[in-house]
C-alpha cells in the first residue's frame, strides 16, 4: 500500500507514502472522465435531437445536465484533485499522509457515495436548481464532512511536513479546499421542509440568492477548477520537464493577486439583471483585472519548459498538460473580454458561454488532469512507463480535434445567436424570432456533438492504454508490489 | 534541508535554494510586460470606478461620474428602436382594423409587426405560419372555431379563450362519460357515427344507433351535419381540419371527458395596434374571411 | 497504534452517519430520502466491516510473516 520516496537530492529519510489513496482516486478519476463525457455526448444530441431523451422523465435534458456538470467537474475533476493533492502533499511536504489510512479510506469511499447519490437525486429529480450546487440539503452536509476531513488530511499533512518551506502547488491546493468550504456552506445555507424530506428553501431570495450563487458559481471555477489545477500543474510540468519553475516571485505574486480578484468577480454572470449597477460594476472590473493574475500561472508553466520543448515530442503526458496550460491562457483572457458589460450583453445566454465554459474544462482541466494520469499511473502502479505512447499520441490529437470543433461551432453558433437576437428591420421591428435562431444553430450542436464524441473516444483510448499500462511488466519484478516497494525515481 | 542557491545552467538565473521532491525553482524577476499590463488594469479599473456606479455607501452607492445606469442604458436603446415605428403604429391604433387593409403602407408595417410577434408569441402553440398541432387550431386555413373575419380574431387575441378574461370566449363540452349521461358503449356507438365524416368508420357498422345518440345529445351544438357551430363555440365534426389527431380512439376520449384549450387574452401584454397587426397577420395566412 | 486510533474514530464518525441514515430512512417522507436513508445506513455498515476485516486481515499478515520468519520453508 505504500512506496517509499527516493530522496533524490534532500539527504532526508525514505518515507512510507500512503499511495492506496491516490490510487483509488485515480481510477475514480478515469472512470469517472468516461461517464461525464458520455452523459455530455448524450446531452448534445439531446439538444441536436430533442427525441433523443426518448420522452423518459430520467434522461430529460434538465435532469441530465447536472448529471454532466457535476460528473465533470467533482466527479472527474474532483477525483483528480484529490488523487493528486495526496499525491504531491507527501512528496513536496516529505511526509506521509496525516490523518491514518482509515480517514483517508472515509475520504474516498464517501466522496464516492456523494456523487452517486447526487446524481441519483438529480434523475429522481431533486434539485435545489442553483447552478452547480444542485444536490439538496442532506447531500451538502453529507460532502461537508467529507471536505472537512479532507482539510484536515491536507493541512495536517502540510504541518507534520520535514521541508522548511511549503511548495507552492500545495498553496493552490490549500486555497482550493479552504474557499470550497466557504463557497459550498455560505452558498448551501437553505432550511428544509423538515428533516425526513428532501426539499429546501435557500436562506436567500431573488437578487441576493442570484448574488450568492454566482459567488458561489464563479469562484467554483477559481477555485475549484483554477486553483486546484494550477497546483496539480506546479508540480506535474516541472516533473515531467525536468526543469525548475520559472519564476518563484512569479508564483508569490500570481497567487495572492489570483485569490484575491476572482472572489470579487461573481456578478459579472448578472449584468443587465436586477444586480445594482455597482455590484455589475466591480464584478466586471475585478474580472479585467483578474487578466493578468490568470496569466501568471501561465506564463510560470509555459516558460518552466525553456530548455525542455524537446520532450513535447517524447513525453505524451507532458504535451497535454502544456497544451492545457495554452487552453488556461486562452480562457482566461476570453473571460474577462465577456465580462466586459457591453461584450455581455451580445454574449450571455448564448451558446458563446457553453464554449467557453468548455474552452476551460475540455483544454485546461480535463488536459491538465489527462497529464498528470499519463505521469501518475506508471509511477504509482510501479511501471517504467506507458503501455504506448503512440496510443497517447492519438487521444491527444483526436481529443484537440474534439475540443476545436466544440468550441468553435459554439463561437459561431452563440455570436450568431447574439446577433440574431438583436437584430431590427428598418421599421424598428425584431427581425428574427427566437425560435429562427434556433433553427439556425441546428447544424453547429450537430457539430459540437462530433466534438464531444472525438473528445469521447480520445478518453477511451486512454483508459484501453492505461489498463494496458497496469497489465503490463512490473518494473522490478522481484519486489512485492505493496510492501514498500522502491518506486520508479521520478524521472 | 538546507538551502543551496544554485545557478541554472540554461538560462543562467540563480534558483531560490529550496527544493522539493527534487523540483527547484529560479528567482526570476517578474516579466515586465506583466506586471505593467497588470497595473494597466488596475489602474484602468480606479478610473472605470470614478465614472461608473461602484463603491457601496450603506445605504446608497457612488453613482460615477458619469451617470451611468444598465437600465436606462436598455430603455433608452428600447426607446430608440420603438421610435422608428411609433407613429405608424399610432395610425394603425386609431385606424379601424378593415381600414388598416386597404392602406398599402399601413397594412405593410402591420404585417412586419404581427409576423415578429406571431413568430414569438403564437407560434410555440400554433405552429410556423399557423399550421397548428393537435389541441391547438390551425389558423392557416378556413376553418374556424369562432370565426376568421378581421374583427372576430381581433376579438379572440384581445380577450383570448377561456382566459379569464370577462369579454373572453367560452363554451363548454358536456363530459358525457365522466358524468354519466352516456354509457360507454354509447360513446363506441356515437364515435362511429362521427368516425364517418373522417372516414374512420367502414360502409359496414351499423351507424344507426349512434346516429340516434348524436342527433339526442350533440346536434343542438355541432350541427345536423357536423358543421358546428361558431356563437356556441362548437366546433365543426365533419371537418378534416380538427384539433384531435384523427382517431377513433380520441373521438372516444373527447365524448368520454372532453379537453378545452385556453388561450391567453394578449391585450394585458400586447398594446391595441400590435394585436391589430397580429390579426391582420393572422387573417394573411390563408383562411381569412 | 496511531493507526489503530485513527480506525477507531473513523469508525465511529461513519457509525453515528449510518444510525443518523437509519432515522432518516424511518422517518423519510419522500422517495429521495428513503433512497439516501437506506443507502447511508448501508454504507456504514459497508465500511466499518471493512475497517474490521482489514484489521484482522493485518494481524494474520504480520503473524503469518512472523512464523515465516521462524521456519522459512513452512
Amino acid at each position: 500500500m505504500a512506496s517509499t520516496a527516493a530522496a533524490a537530492d534532500s539527504g532526508l529519510p525514505p518515507v512510507v507514502y500512503n499511495d492506496d489513496v491516490v490510487r483509488k482516486f485515480t481510477i475514480a478519476a478515469i472512470f469517472w472522465a468516461i461517464v461525464a463525457f458520455l452523459v455530455g455526448v448524450v446531452l448534445a444530441s439531446e439538444l441536436a435531437w430533442p427525441q433523443v431523451n426518448l420522452g423518459l422523465s430520467f434522461i430529460n435534458f434538465g435532469r441530465l445536465r447536472p448529471v454532466h456538470t457535476s460528473g465533470a467537474i467533482f466527479a472527474f475533476g474532483g477525483s483528480a484533485l484529490f488523487a493528486t493533492a495526496f499525491y504531491i502533499v507527501q512528496r513536496t511536504c516529505h511526509v506521509r499522509l496525516f490523518g491514518g489510512r482509515a480517514l483517508a479510506d472515509f475520504i474516498f469511499w464517501g466522496y464516492q457515495f456523494f456523487i452517486v447519490m447526487a446524481a441519483l437525486s438529480y434523475v429522481l429529480g431533486f434539485s435545489q436548481g442553483q447552478e452547480y450546487a444542485e444536490p439538496e440539503w442532506h447531500l451538502d452536509l453529507f460532502l461537508t464532512v467529507i471536505w472537512v476531513c479532507f482539510a484536515i488530511v491536507f493541512i495536517g499533512t502540510v504541518m507534520m511536513r520535514t521541508e522548511p518551506h511549503i511548495y507552492v502547488a500545495n498553496w493552490f491546493y490549500m486555497a482550493f479546499i479552504l474557499t470550497v468550504a466557504v463557497l459550498h456552506i455560505g452558498n448551501n445555507i437553505a432550511l428544509p421542509v423538515n428533516i425526513y424530506t428532501a426539499k429546501s428553501y435557500n436562506i436567500f431570495s431573488g437578487t441576493q440568492n442570484a448574488l450568492v450563487q454566482w459567488w458561489y458559481g464563479h469562484n467554483a471555477v477559481g477555485f475549484f477548477l483554477t486553483a486546484g489545477f494550477l497546483g496539480m500543474m506546479y508540480y506535474f510540468i516541472p516533473k515531467a520537464a525536468g526543469r525548475p519553475v520559472y519564476s518563484y516571485r512569479l508564483s508569490i505574486v500570481h497567487f495572492w493577486s489570483l485569490i484575491f480578484m476572482y472572489i470579487w468577480a461573481g456578478p459579472h454572470h448578472l449584468h443587465w439583471t436586477a444586480l445594482p449597477d455597482w455590484a455589475q460594476t466591480l464584478g466586471m472590473a475585478f474580472s479585467i483585472m483578474l487578466w493578468m493574475p490568470s496569466w501568471g500561472g501561465m506564463i510560470n508553466g509555459l516558460m518552466t519548459l525553456s530548455g525542455a520543448w524537446d520532450k513535447l515530442r517524447t513525453d505524451p503526458g507532458l504535451r497535454f498538460s502544456v497544451t492545457a496550460v495554452g487552453f488556461y491562457g486562452m480562457s482566461t483572457f476570453e473571460g474577462p473580454v465577456m465580462s466586459i458589460r457591453s461584450v455581455n450583453a451580445l454574449s450571455h445566454y448564448t451558446d458563446w458561454g457553453i464554449g467557453h465554459v468548455h474552452s476551460g474544462s475540455l483544454g485546461w482541466v480535463a488536459f491538465i488532469s489527462f497529464g498528470a494520469i499519463y505521469y501518475l499511473v506508471p509511477s504509482l502502479w510501479n511501471r517504467s512507463g506507458l503501455y504506448s505512447k503512440k496510443l497517447a499520441a492519438w487521444h491527444y490529437w483526436i481529443a484537440t480535434f474534439g475540443i476545436v470543433l466544440y468550441i468553435s461551432s459554439m463561437w459561431v453558433a452563440g455570436i450568431m445567436e447574439g446577433l440574431m437576437w438583436r437584430a431590427y428591420d428598418s421599421q424598428g421591428f425584431l427581425q428574427y424570432s427566437f425560435l429562427e435562431s434556433v433553427v439556425a444553430v441546428h447544424p453547429f450542436y450537430v457539430i459540437r456533438l462530433l466534438g464531444g464524441l472525438c473528445f469521447l473516444s480520445g478518453a477511451l483510448i486512454m483508459v484501453y492504454n492505461l489498463i494496458m499500462t497496469v497489465r503490463s511488466q512490473r518494473t522490478n519484478p522481484g519486489i512485492e508490489p505493496f510492501s514498500g516497494a522502491m518506486p520508479v525515481a521520478a524521472e | 534541508m538546507p538551502t543551496k542557491i544554485e545557478k541554472d545552467s540554461h538560462t543562467g538565473t540563480e534558483t531560490t535554494g529550496h527544493v522539493w521532491d527534487g523540483i527547484r525553482e529560479l528567482n526570476t524577476p517578474l516579466p515586465k510586460w506583466w506586471l505593467y499590463v497588470f497595473l494597466a488594469t488596475v489602474v484602468w479599473s480606479a478610473g472605470y470606478f470614478l465614472l461608473y456606479p461602484s463603491i457601496p455607501l450603506g445605504g446608497h452607492y457612488w453613482k460615477g461620474l458619469w451617470g451611468y445606469s444598465s437600465r436606462g442604458d436598455a430603455m433608452a436603446g428600447v426607446a430608440a428602436i420603438h421610435e422608428q415605428h411609433a407613429a405608424a403604429m399610432e395610425q394603425i391604433a386609431k385606424t379601424p382594423i378593415a381600414d388598416v387593409e386597404k392602406d398599402p403602407k399601413l397594412m405593410q408595417t402591420a404585417l412586419v409587426a404581427g409576423r415578429i410577434t406571431f413568430a414569438n408569441n403564437c407560434q410555440p402553440c400554433h405552429g410556423q405560419n399557423g399550421s397548428g398541432r393537435v389541441g391547438y387550431p390551425a389558423l392557416g386555413d378556413d376553418v374556424w372555431l369562432w370565426g376568421g373575419k378581421l374583427a372576430d380574431l381581433e376579438t379572440t387575441l384581445t380577450h383570448g379563450i377561456r382566459s379569464g378574461d370577462p369579454d373572453a370566449r367560452v363554451s363548454q363540452m358536456p363530459a358525457f362519460g365522466t358524468d354519466g349521461t352516456l354509457k360507454p358503449e354509447q360513446i363506441q356507438q356515437v364515435a362511429d357515427y362521427v368516425g364517418i365524416w373522417w372516414g374512420l368508420t367502414g360502409k359496414d357498422v351499423d351507424t344507426k344507433a349512434g346516429a340516434a345518440i348524436y342527433a339526442e345529445n350533440c346536434v343542438a351544438c355541432h350541427g345536423e351535419k357536423g358543421e358546428g357551430n361558431r356563437d356556441a363555440g362548437a366546433p365543426p365534426l365533419n371537418s378534416k381540419v380538427h384539433l384531435l389527431d384523427g382517431t377513433r380512439a380520441s373521438i372516444v376520449a373527447q365524448v368520454t371527458h372532453p379537453q378545452m384549450g385556453v388561450m391567453p387574452n394578449w391585450n394585458t401584454r400586447l398594446d391595441p395596434a400590435t394585436l391589430k397587426s397580429v390579426a391582420l397577420y393572422v387573417h394573411s395566412l390563408g383562411g381569412g374571411e | 497504534m496511531q493507526e489503530n486510533l485513527g480506525d477507531w474514530i473513523v469508525g465511529i464518525l461513519v457509525s453515528v452517519l449510518g444510525l443518523a441514515g437509519l432515522f432518516l430512512w424511518a422517518g423519510a417522507q419522500d422517495v429521495e430520502m428513503t433512497i439516501f436513508g437506506l443507502a447511508l445506513a448501508g454504507f456504514a455498515v459497508v465500511f466499518v466491516i471493512g475497517l474490521i476485516k482489514r484489521h484482522y486481515d493485518e494481524k494474520d499478515t504480520v503473524h503469518a510473516t512472523a512464523k515465516a520468519r521462524v521456519n522459512p520453508h513452512g
